[in-house]
Protein backbone atom coordinates (compact mmCIF):
# COMPACT_ATOMS: atom_id res chain seq x y z
CA UNK A 1 0.00 0.00 0.00
CA UNK A 2 1.21 3.08 -0.83
CA UNK A 3 2.06 6.33 0.62
CA UNK A 4 -0.59 6.38 4.42
CA UNK A 5 -3.60 5.14 2.76
CA UNK A 6 -2.95 2.22 4.85
CA UNK A 7 -3.58 4.38 8.00
CA UNK A 8 -7.14 5.46 6.63
CA UNK A 9 -7.86 1.88 5.26
CA UNK A 10 -6.66 0.23 8.94
CA UNK A 11 -9.27 3.13 10.21
CA UNK A 12 -12.09 2.88 7.73
CA UNK A 13 -12.28 -1.20 8.45
CA UNK A 14 -12.27 -0.73 11.83
CA UNK A 15 -15.52 1.85 11.81
CA UNK A 16 -16.91 -0.10 9.14
CA UNK A 17 -16.55 -3.77 11.80
CA UNK A 18 -18.29 -1.08 14.58
CA UNK A 19 -20.68 -0.45 13.08
CA UNK A 20 -21.55 -3.40 11.93
CA UNK A 21 -21.77 -5.12 15.01
CA UNK A 22 -24.74 -3.07 16.08
CA UNK A 23 -25.15 -4.65 19.30
CA UNK A 24 -22.13 -4.17 20.56
CA UNK A 25 -22.95 -1.22 20.03
CA UNK A 26 -25.87 -0.72 21.60
CA UNK A 27 -24.40 -2.55 24.97
CA UNK A 28 -21.92 0.51 24.63
CA UNK A 29 -24.08 2.89 24.92
CA UNK A 30 -26.49 1.39 27.36
CA UNK A 31 -23.37 1.03 29.58
CA UNK A 32 -22.44 4.71 29.07
CA UNK A 33 -25.92 5.83 29.97
CA UNK A 34 -25.65 3.89 33.21
CA UNK A 35 -22.56 5.30 33.88
CA UNK A 36 -23.36 8.79 33.04
CA UNK A 37 -26.67 8.69 35.18
CA UNK A 38 -24.73 7.38 37.94
CA UNK A 39 -22.08 9.89 37.95
CA UNK A 40 -24.14 12.96 37.27
CA UNK A 41 -26.78 11.80 39.88
CA UNK A 42 -24.03 11.89 42.77
CA UNK A 43 -22.29 15.47 41.40
CA UNK A 44 -25.38 17.15 40.48
CA UNK A 45 -27.06 15.90 44.55
CA UNK A 46 -23.16 17.23 45.55
CA UNK A 47 -24.15 20.47 44.06
CA UNK A 48 -27.91 20.57 45.09
CA UNK A 49 -26.32 20.38 48.46
CA UNK A 50 -23.81 23.45 48.18
CA UNK A 51 -26.09 25.92 47.57
CA UNK A 52 -25.99 25.42 43.35
CA UNK A 53 -22.38 24.97 43.11
CA UNK A 54 -19.29 23.28 43.00
CA UNK A 55 -15.77 24.03 42.23
CA UNK A 56 -17.39 26.84 40.42
CA UNK A 57 -19.85 24.21 38.10
CA UNK A 58 -23.59 24.73 38.02
CA UNK A 59 -25.82 21.37 37.95
CA UNK A 60 -25.88 22.06 33.83
CA UNK A 61 -22.44 22.34 34.02
CA UNK A 62 -21.41 19.30 35.48
CA UNK A 63 -24.07 17.17 33.47
CA UNK A 64 -22.07 18.09 30.55
CA UNK A 65 -19.10 17.62 32.19
CA UNK A 66 -19.47 14.11 33.45
CA UNK A 67 -21.55 13.21 30.21
CA UNK A 68 -18.21 14.31 28.01
CA UNK A 69 -15.75 12.62 30.41
CA UNK A 70 -17.74 9.19 30.63
CA UNK A 71 -17.96 9.66 26.25
CA UNK A 72 -14.34 9.51 26.25
CA UNK A 73 -13.86 6.90 28.94
CA UNK A 74 -16.55 4.38 27.97
CA UNK A 75 -15.51 4.75 23.86
CA UNK A 76 -12.17 3.35 24.46
CA UNK A 77 -11.72 -0.33 25.07
CA UNK A 78 -10.86 -0.77 28.73
CA UNK A 79 -8.21 -3.56 28.66
CA UNK A 80 -6.59 -2.17 25.93
CA UNK A 81 -2.96 -2.17 27.19
CA UNK A 82 -3.34 -5.71 28.50
CA UNK A 83 -4.66 -6.72 24.92
CA UNK A 84 -1.80 -5.11 23.38
CA UNK A 85 0.87 -6.86 26.17
CA UNK A 86 -0.52 -9.92 25.44
CA UNK A 87 -0.11 -9.63 21.43
CA UNK A 88 3.58 -8.15 22.35
CA UNK A 89 4.41 -11.09 24.88
CA UNK A 90 3.22 -13.86 22.89
CA UNK A 91 5.02 -12.96 20.12
CA UNK A 92 1.65 -12.50 17.92
CA UNK A 93 3.28 -8.90 17.42
CA UNK A 94 6.02 -10.48 15.09
CA UNK A 95 3.33 -11.16 12.22
CA UNK A 96 2.45 -7.42 11.94
CA UNK A 97 6.49 -6.78 11.44
CA UNK A 98 5.70 -8.46 8.01
CA UNK A 99 3.34 -5.73 6.88
CA UNK A 100 5.32 -2.67 4.59
CA UNK A 101 3.64 -0.53 7.56
CA UNK A 102 4.70 0.88 10.85
CA UNK A 103 2.95 -1.78 13.37
CA UNK A 104 2.11 0.99 15.61
CA UNK A 105 1.12 3.23 13.29
CA UNK A 106 -1.87 0.95 11.76
CA UNK A 107 -2.59 -0.40 15.14
CA UNK A 108 -3.51 2.75 15.85
CA UNK A 109 -5.40 4.16 13.26
CA UNK A 110 -7.16 0.94 13.65
CA UNK A 111 -7.53 1.55 17.57
CA UNK A 112 -9.20 5.23 16.45
CA UNK A 113 -11.53 4.28 13.54
CA UNK A 114 -12.94 1.41 16.34
CA UNK A 115 -13.45 4.64 18.76
CA UNK A 116 -14.39 7.21 17.21
CA UNK A 117 -18.10 5.60 16.04
CA UNK A 118 -18.48 4.97 19.42
CA UNK A 119 -17.28 7.77 20.66
CA UNK A 120 -19.83 9.88 18.26
CA UNK A 121 -22.48 7.75 19.53
CA UNK A 122 -21.75 8.14 23.16
CA UNK A 123 -21.30 11.94 22.63
CA UNK A 124 -24.84 12.47 20.62
CA UNK A 125 -26.47 10.21 23.64
CA UNK A 126 -24.76 12.36 26.07
CA UNK A 127 -25.81 15.54 24.57
CA UNK A 128 -29.75 14.69 24.35
CA UNK A 129 -29.46 12.90 28.09
CA UNK A 130 -27.89 16.26 29.60
CA UNK A 131 -30.48 18.76 27.55
CA UNK A 132 -33.04 16.48 29.26
CA UNK A 133 -32.10 16.01 32.62
CA UNK A 134 -30.69 19.41 33.22
CA UNK A 135 -31.00 21.94 30.12
CA UNK A 136 -28.88 23.14 26.97
CA UNK A 137 -25.19 23.24 26.93
CA UNK A 138 -23.70 26.52 28.65
CA UNK A 139 -21.84 28.09 26.26
CA UNK A 140 -22.74 27.01 22.57
CA UNK A 141 -19.50 28.70 21.12
CA UNK A 142 -16.93 25.85 23.69
CA UNK A 143 -19.37 23.08 22.81
CA UNK A 144 -18.32 23.41 19.14
CA UNK A 145 -14.35 23.29 20.37
CA UNK A 146 -15.25 20.39 22.78
CA UNK A 147 -16.08 18.43 19.39
CA UNK A 148 -12.42 18.42 18.23
CA UNK A 149 -11.16 18.27 21.80
CA UNK A 150 -13.16 14.80 22.15
CA UNK A 151 -10.97 13.64 19.33
CA UNK A 152 -7.55 14.55 20.71
CA UNK A 153 -8.62 13.62 23.80
CA UNK A 154 -8.76 9.57 23.05
CA UNK A 155 -5.88 9.93 20.33
CA UNK A 156 -4.18 11.33 23.54
CA UNK A 157 -5.34 8.31 25.30
CA UNK A 158 -4.61 5.99 22.58
CA UNK A 159 -1.05 6.96 21.95
CA UNK A 160 -0.62 6.94 26.03
CA UNK A 161 -1.61 3.64 26.70
CA UNK A 162 0.12 2.02 23.36
CA UNK A 163 3.20 3.66 25.16
CA UNK A 164 2.35 2.06 28.41
CA UNK A 165 1.47 -1.25 26.71
CA UNK A 166 5.04 -1.22 25.03
CA UNK A 167 6.41 -2.03 28.17
CA UNK A 168 6.47 -5.80 27.22
CA UNK A 169 8.47 -5.74 25.00
CA UNK A 170 10.62 -5.57 28.28
CA UNK A 171 8.76 -7.55 30.62
CA UNK A 172 6.89 -10.03 28.17
CA UNK A 173 3.16 -8.93 29.88
CA UNK A 174 1.48 -5.78 30.89
CA UNK A 175 -0.86 -7.53 32.93
CA UNK A 176 -2.59 -5.79 35.30
CA UNK A 177 -1.21 -2.37 34.07
CA UNK A 178 -4.42 -0.72 32.79
CA UNK A 179 -6.04 -1.21 35.68
CA UNK A 180 -4.14 1.30 37.42
CA UNK A 181 -3.06 3.39 34.08
CA UNK A 182 -7.13 3.89 34.34
CA UNK A 183 -7.61 5.30 37.84
CA UNK A 184 -4.97 7.77 36.90
CA UNK A 185 -7.04 8.96 33.88
CA UNK A 186 -9.89 8.91 36.47
CA UNK A 187 -8.85 11.36 39.14
CA UNK A 188 -5.65 13.04 37.32
CA UNK A 189 -7.32 13.10 34.38
CA UNK A 190 -10.63 14.40 35.98
CA UNK A 191 -12.98 11.38 35.16
CA UNK A 192 -14.62 11.67 38.27
CA UNK A 193 -13.96 14.99 39.46
CA UNK A 194 -13.72 18.05 37.85
CA UNK A 195 -9.99 18.86 38.53
CA UNK A 196 -10.79 22.22 40.12
CA UNK A 197 -12.57 20.57 42.75
CA UNK A 198 -9.22 18.43 43.88
CA UNK A 199 -7.03 19.74 46.69
CA UNK A 200 -4.61 22.62 45.37
CA UNK A 201 -1.20 21.09 45.17
CA UNK A 202 -3.11 17.99 43.39
CA UNK A 203 -4.58 20.40 40.59
CA UNK A 204 -1.41 21.54 40.22
CA UNK A 205 0.14 17.60 39.88
CA UNK A 206 -2.74 16.78 37.56
CA UNK A 207 -2.19 20.03 35.76
CA UNK A 208 1.71 18.79 34.18
CA UNK A 209 0.35 15.48 33.40
CA UNK A 210 -0.96 14.13 29.78
CA UNK A 211 -4.30 12.39 31.74
CA UNK A 212 -6.27 16.06 31.71
CA UNK A 213 -5.60 16.13 27.93
CA UNK A 214 -7.92 12.91 27.64
CA UNK A 215 -10.71 13.73 29.71
CA UNK A 216 -10.71 16.93 31.58
CA UNK A 217 -10.19 19.20 28.40
CA UNK A 218 -13.27 18.36 26.42
CA UNK A 219 -15.39 17.95 29.38
CA UNK A 220 -14.40 21.51 30.35
CA UNK A 221 -15.22 23.22 27.09
CA UNK A 222 -18.65 21.47 26.83
CA UNK A 223 -19.54 22.54 30.85
CA UNK A 224 -19.37 25.88 29.09
CA UNK A 225 -15.71 27.52 29.72
CA UNK A 226 -14.58 29.04 26.15
CA UNK A 227 -10.68 28.45 26.95
CA UNK A 228 -9.24 27.50 23.19
CA UNK A 229 -5.77 27.11 24.88
CA UNK A 230 -6.89 23.53 26.00
CA UNK A 231 -6.99 22.74 22.34
CA UNK A 232 -3.27 23.57 22.01
CA UNK A 233 -2.47 22.05 25.11
CA UNK A 234 -3.86 18.63 23.87
CA UNK A 235 -2.35 18.90 20.25
CA UNK A 236 1.24 19.07 22.65
CA UNK A 237 0.39 16.08 24.37
CA UNK A 238 -0.26 14.22 20.88
CA UNK A 239 3.01 15.39 19.45
CA UNK A 240 4.93 14.18 22.72
CA UNK A 241 2.87 10.82 23.76
CA UNK A 242 2.88 9.58 19.46
CA UNK A 243 6.84 10.35 19.47
CA UNK A 244 6.99 8.66 22.78
CA UNK A 245 5.11 5.38 21.90
CA UNK A 246 6.74 5.75 18.26
CA UNK A 247 10.39 5.47 20.24
CA UNK A 248 9.06 2.31 22.82
CA UNK A 249 8.23 0.65 20.03
CA UNK A 250 11.12 0.99 17.83
CA UNK A 251 13.42 0.56 20.11
CA UNK A 252 11.20 -3.12 21.43
CA UNK A 253 10.61 -3.92 17.71
CA UNK A 254 14.48 -4.34 17.77
CA UNK A 255 14.49 -6.36 20.69
CA UNK A 256 12.00 -8.81 19.75
CA UNK A 257 11.88 -12.52 19.83
CA UNK A 258 10.02 -15.09 18.41
CA UNK A 259 10.02 -18.56 19.25
CA UNK A 260 10.22 -20.57 15.68
CA UNK A 261 12.99 -17.93 14.24
CA UNK B 1 -20.80 -32.29 50.87
CA UNK B 2 -17.35 -33.76 51.21
CA UNK B 3 -16.87 -33.86 47.34
CA UNK B 4 -17.43 -30.15 47.45
CA UNK B 5 -14.87 -29.47 50.09
CA UNK B 6 -12.26 -31.06 48.18
CA UNK B 7 -13.37 -29.15 45.26
CA UNK B 8 -12.95 -26.07 47.31
CA UNK B 9 -9.27 -27.56 48.77
CA UNK B 10 -8.39 -27.64 45.59
CA UNK B 11 -9.15 -24.53 44.18
CA UNK B 12 -7.55 -22.81 47.24
CA UNK B 13 -4.47 -25.14 47.04
CA UNK B 14 -4.32 -23.73 42.39
CA UNK B 15 -4.74 -20.53 43.88
CA UNK B 16 -1.96 -20.28 45.85
CA UNK B 17 0.36 -22.44 43.44
CA UNK B 18 1.64 -19.31 42.00
CA UNK B 19 2.58 -16.95 45.05
CA UNK B 20 4.20 -14.65 43.31
CA UNK B 21 1.28 -14.00 41.11
CA UNK B 22 -1.49 -14.21 43.75
CA UNK B 23 0.96 -11.73 45.58
CA UNK B 24 0.84 -9.20 42.84
CA UNK B 25 -2.54 -9.44 41.78
CA UNK B 26 -3.91 -8.89 45.20
CA UNK B 27 -1.59 -5.79 45.49
CA UNK B 28 -2.86 -4.35 42.32
CA UNK B 29 -6.46 -4.95 43.51
CA UNK B 30 -5.64 -2.85 46.67
CA UNK B 31 -4.37 -0.23 45.22
CA UNK B 32 -7.10 0.32 42.52
CA UNK B 33 -9.33 -0.17 46.20
CA UNK B 34 -7.35 2.82 47.49
CA UNK B 35 -7.56 4.71 44.09
CA UNK B 36 -11.67 5.26 45.40
CA UNK B 37 -11.44 5.71 48.84
CA UNK B 38 -9.07 8.70 47.53
CA UNK B 39 -11.74 9.41 44.82
CA UNK B 40 -14.31 9.55 48.05
CA UNK B 41 -12.29 11.49 50.92
CA UNK B 42 -11.47 14.29 47.95
CA UNK B 43 -15.18 13.95 46.93
CA UNK B 44 -16.42 14.30 50.57
CA UNK B 45 -14.04 16.90 51.74
CA UNK B 46 -15.04 19.31 48.66
CA UNK B 47 -18.75 18.60 48.90
CA UNK B 48 -19.39 17.94 52.57
CA UNK B 49 -22.52 16.09 53.37
CA UNK B 50 -24.79 14.72 50.27
CA UNK B 51 -28.21 13.67 51.51
CA UNK B 52 -27.33 12.02 54.72
CA UNK B 53 -24.19 10.63 53.49
CA UNK B 54 -20.33 11.36 54.77
CA UNK B 55 -17.24 10.42 54.39
CA UNK B 56 -16.53 7.49 56.94
CA UNK B 57 -20.27 6.18 55.79
CA UNK B 58 -19.44 6.00 52.25
CA UNK B 59 -15.92 3.96 53.08
CA UNK B 60 -18.23 1.49 55.53
CA UNK B 61 -20.53 1.10 52.26
CA UNK B 62 -17.40 0.33 50.24
CA UNK B 63 -16.18 -2.11 52.84
CA UNK B 64 -19.23 -3.90 52.59
CA UNK B 65 -18.91 -4.13 48.95
CA UNK B 66 -15.30 -5.12 49.00
CA UNK B 67 -15.61 -7.42 51.14
CA UNK B 68 -18.74 -9.12 49.67
CA UNK B 69 -17.40 -8.92 46.02
CA UNK B 70 -14.37 -10.32 47.22
CA UNK B 71 -16.26 -13.70 48.03
CA UNK B 72 -18.80 -13.53 45.26
CA UNK B 73 -16.25 -12.73 42.56
CA UNK B 74 -13.16 -14.00 44.24
CA UNK B 75 -13.83 -17.59 46.17
CA UNK B 76 -16.68 -18.59 44.01
CA UNK B 77 -15.44 -17.02 40.73
CA UNK B 78 -17.28 -19.22 38.69
CA UNK B 79 -20.73 -16.92 39.22
CA UNK B 80 -19.19 -14.47 36.96
CA UNK B 81 -18.84 -16.34 34.08
CA UNK B 82 -21.94 -18.85 34.07
CA UNK B 83 -22.79 -17.42 31.26
CA UNK B 84 -19.94 -17.89 29.07
CA UNK B 85 -19.59 -21.31 30.32
CA UNK B 86 -23.63 -22.28 28.99
CA UNK B 87 -23.31 -20.46 25.62
CA UNK B 88 -19.90 -22.08 25.07
CA UNK B 89 -20.57 -25.80 26.43
CA UNK B 90 -18.47 -26.13 28.78
CA UNK B 91 -20.66 -27.51 31.71
CA UNK B 92 -19.93 -31.19 30.30
CA UNK B 93 -17.40 -31.84 32.90
CA UNK B 94 -19.15 -30.72 35.91
CA UNK B 95 -22.36 -32.67 34.48
CA UNK B 96 -20.59 -36.14 34.91
CA UNK B 97 -19.59 -35.56 38.44
CA UNK B 98 -22.04 -36.70 41.56
CA UNK B 99 -22.15 -33.23 43.11
CA UNK B 100 -25.04 -30.63 43.16
CA UNK B 101 -23.71 -29.08 39.89
CA UNK B 102 -23.94 -25.42 40.38
CA UNK B 103 -22.51 -25.72 43.61
CA UNK B 104 -18.99 -27.47 42.39
CA UNK B 105 -19.31 -24.59 39.97
CA UNK B 106 -19.12 -21.91 42.15
CA UNK B 107 -16.06 -23.54 44.52
CA UNK B 108 -14.45 -24.93 41.64
CA UNK B 109 -12.13 -21.55 40.65
CA UNK B 110 -10.74 -18.87 42.48
CA UNK B 111 -9.86 -15.18 41.07
CA UNK B 112 -6.76 -13.97 42.93
CA UNK B 113 -7.05 -10.64 41.88
CA UNK B 114 -10.62 -10.56 44.16
CA UNK B 115 -9.18 -11.98 46.82
CA UNK B 116 -7.70 -8.51 47.12
CA UNK B 117 -11.28 -7.19 47.60
CA UNK B 118 -11.62 -9.37 50.40
CA UNK B 119 -8.24 -8.84 51.96
CA UNK B 120 -8.87 -4.87 51.29
CA UNK B 121 -12.53 -4.82 52.51
CA UNK B 122 -11.68 -6.29 56.13
CA UNK B 123 -8.32 -3.64 56.31
CA UNK B 124 -10.89 -0.91 55.52
CA UNK B 125 -13.57 -1.64 57.65
CA UNK B 126 -10.91 -2.84 60.77
CA UNK B 127 -9.93 1.06 60.01
CA UNK B 128 -13.00 3.54 60.23
CA UNK B 129 -14.62 3.89 63.56
CA UNK B 130 -14.38 2.32 66.60
CA UNK B 131 -15.60 -0.98 66.65
CA UNK B 132 -17.44 -3.40 69.40
CA UNK B 133 -17.96 -7.58 69.23
CA UNK B 134 -21.46 -6.45 68.19
CA UNK B 135 -20.76 -4.69 65.27
CA UNK B 136 -18.55 -6.61 64.09
CA UNK B 137 -20.82 -9.29 64.36
CA UNK B 138 -23.22 -7.59 62.37
CA UNK B 139 -19.80 -6.64 59.68
CA UNK B 140 -19.58 -9.80 59.17
CA UNK B 141 -23.65 -10.55 59.11
CA UNK B 142 -24.11 -8.16 56.42
CA UNK B 143 -21.02 -9.20 53.83
CA UNK B 144 -22.24 -13.12 54.26
CA UNK B 145 -25.98 -11.73 53.11
CA UNK B 146 -24.53 -9.42 50.46
CA UNK B 147 -22.49 -11.85 49.15
CA UNK B 148 -25.34 -14.82 48.91
CA UNK B 149 -27.24 -11.81 47.11
CA UNK B 150 -24.65 -10.91 44.78
CA UNK B 151 -23.46 -14.41 43.92
CA UNK B 152 -27.47 -15.48 43.20
CA UNK B 153 -27.89 -12.39 41.28
CA UNK B 154 -24.86 -13.07 38.67
CA UNK B 155 -25.68 -17.11 38.64
CA UNK B 156 -29.42 -15.63 37.99
CA UNK B 157 -28.44 -13.14 34.89
CA UNK B 158 -25.44 -15.51 33.42
CA UNK B 159 -27.81 -18.43 33.55
CA UNK B 160 -30.36 -16.17 31.25
CA UNK B 161 -27.90 -17.48 28.26
CA UNK B 162 -29.39 -20.51 28.43
CA UNK B 163 -32.24 -18.87 27.49
CA UNK B 164 -31.17 -16.37 25.03
CA UNK B 165 -28.10 -18.13 23.54
CA UNK B 166 -26.20 -14.73 24.74
CA UNK B 167 -24.36 -13.40 27.68
CA UNK B 168 -24.21 -9.55 26.76
CA UNK B 169 -26.98 -9.89 29.58
CA UNK B 170 -24.94 -11.28 32.38
CA UNK B 171 -22.32 -9.12 31.40
CA UNK B 172 -24.30 -5.94 31.93
CA UNK B 173 -26.06 -6.86 34.55
CA UNK B 174 -22.68 -7.56 36.72
CA UNK B 175 -21.25 -4.28 35.41
CA UNK B 176 -24.42 -2.35 36.34
CA UNK B 177 -24.85 -4.33 39.98
CA UNK B 178 -20.93 -3.44 41.05
CA UNK B 179 -21.23 0.41 39.23
CA UNK B 180 -24.71 1.18 41.03
CA UNK B 181 -23.44 -0.55 44.46
CA UNK B 182 -20.76 1.88 44.71
CA UNK B 183 -22.56 4.61 44.79
CA UNK B 184 -25.23 5.50 47.66
CA UNK B 185 -28.61 5.14 47.00
CA UNK B 186 -29.95 8.26 48.31
CA UNK B 187 -28.32 10.40 45.52
CA UNK B 188 -30.27 8.93 43.15
CA UNK B 189 -34.21 9.76 43.09
CA UNK B 190 -38.05 8.52 41.21
CA UNK B 191 -37.25 4.85 38.57
CA UNK B 192 -33.66 4.71 38.57
CA UNK B 193 -33.85 4.33 43.15
CA UNK B 194 -37.29 1.73 42.64
CA UNK B 195 -34.83 0.02 40.24
CA UNK B 196 -31.95 -0.27 42.93
CA UNK B 197 -34.33 -1.97 45.19
CA UNK B 198 -35.84 -4.48 42.97
CA UNK B 199 -34.87 -5.76 38.99
CA UNK B 200 -30.71 -4.37 39.77
CA UNK B 201 -30.66 -4.76 43.59
CA UNK B 202 -27.92 -2.59 44.35
CA UNK B 203 -29.19 -0.75 47.27
CA UNK B 204 -29.10 -4.47 49.21
CA UNK B 205 -25.76 -4.95 48.50
CA UNK B 206 -24.25 -1.23 49.44
CA UNK B 207 -26.59 0.99 51.25
CA UNK B 208 -28.87 -0.52 53.33
CA UNK B 209 -25.83 -3.24 54.77
CA UNK B 210 -23.58 0.45 55.55
CA UNK B 211 -26.90 1.46 57.37
CA UNK B 212 -27.80 -1.70 59.42
CA UNK B 213 -23.76 -1.37 60.11
CA UNK B 214 -24.47 1.84 61.90
CA UNK B 215 -27.77 1.62 63.08
CA UNK B 216 -28.85 -2.00 63.49
CA UNK B 217 -32.79 -2.95 63.19
CA UNK B 218 -33.92 -5.91 63.28
CA UNK B 219 -36.60 -5.33 60.58
CA UNK B 220 -34.31 -4.08 58.04
CA UNK B 221 -31.52 -6.84 58.60
CA UNK B 222 -34.65 -9.54 58.06
CA UNK B 223 -35.54 -7.87 54.83
CA UNK B 224 -31.63 -7.98 53.45
CA UNK B 225 -31.43 -11.76 54.42
CA UNK B 226 -35.34 -11.99 52.78
CA UNK B 227 -33.66 -10.64 49.41
CA UNK B 228 -30.48 -12.57 49.43
CA UNK B 229 -32.35 -15.99 49.80
CA UNK B 230 -35.24 -14.85 47.22
CA UNK B 231 -32.08 -14.01 44.09
CA UNK B 232 -30.11 -17.06 45.56
CA UNK B 233 -32.94 -19.23 45.06
CA UNK B 234 -34.47 -17.43 42.21
CA UNK B 235 -30.50 -18.20 40.71
CA UNK B 236 -30.58 -21.87 41.68
CA UNK B 237 -33.75 -22.22 39.78
CA UNK B 238 -32.85 -20.37 37.03
CA UNK B 239 -29.64 -22.44 36.85
CA UNK B 240 -31.54 -25.66 37.62
CA UNK B 241 -34.60 -24.83 34.69
CA UNK B 242 -31.75 -23.35 32.10
CA UNK B 243 -29.31 -26.96 32.24
CA UNK B 244 -32.34 -28.50 30.74
CA UNK B 245 -32.06 -26.51 27.74
CA UNK B 246 -28.46 -27.32 27.67
CA UNK B 247 -26.46 -28.42 24.46
CA UNK B 248 -22.70 -29.75 25.87
CA UNK B 249 -19.87 -28.42 23.66
CA UNK B 250 -19.37 -31.59 21.66
CA UNK B 251 -19.07 -29.91 18.05
CA UNK B 252 -21.40 -32.71 17.01
CA UNK B 253 -24.51 -31.64 18.75
CA UNK B 254 -24.13 -28.33 17.19
CA UNK B 255 -26.90 -27.37 14.36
Amino acid sequence: MTGNRWAGEAARTAALRVLAERGGLAVTLVFYVLVTVVLASLWRAAVGANGGSVAGYSVVAITWYVAMTEATTVSIRQRLISDVGRDIGSGAIAVELLRPAPVLGVRLAGELGHVLPRLAACVVTGGVLSTMVSGPPPEPAALALALPSLVLAVACNLAAQYAFAGAAFWLRDAGSAWFLYQKLVFILGGMLIPLEALPDWMHRVASVLPFRAMSYSPARLASGHFEPVLLVEQAGWLVLLLAGAAAIFRAGERRLQVVGG
Amino acid sequence: MRGLLATLRNAVAEARANRAALVSQVAIMVVNDIVWVVFWILFFRRVGTVRGWDGERILLLLSVLTCAGGIALGVLANARRVGNMAVDGDLDGVLALPVPPLAHLLVRRMEAVNIGDLVFGIALFASIGSHTVARTAVFAGVVIAVATLLTGFLVLTGSLAFFIGRNEGGELGFHAMVLLGSYPVDVFAGAVKVVLYTVVPAAFVSSVPARLIEDFDVVRALGLAGVAGLFAFAGWATFTLGLRRYTSGSVWTRP
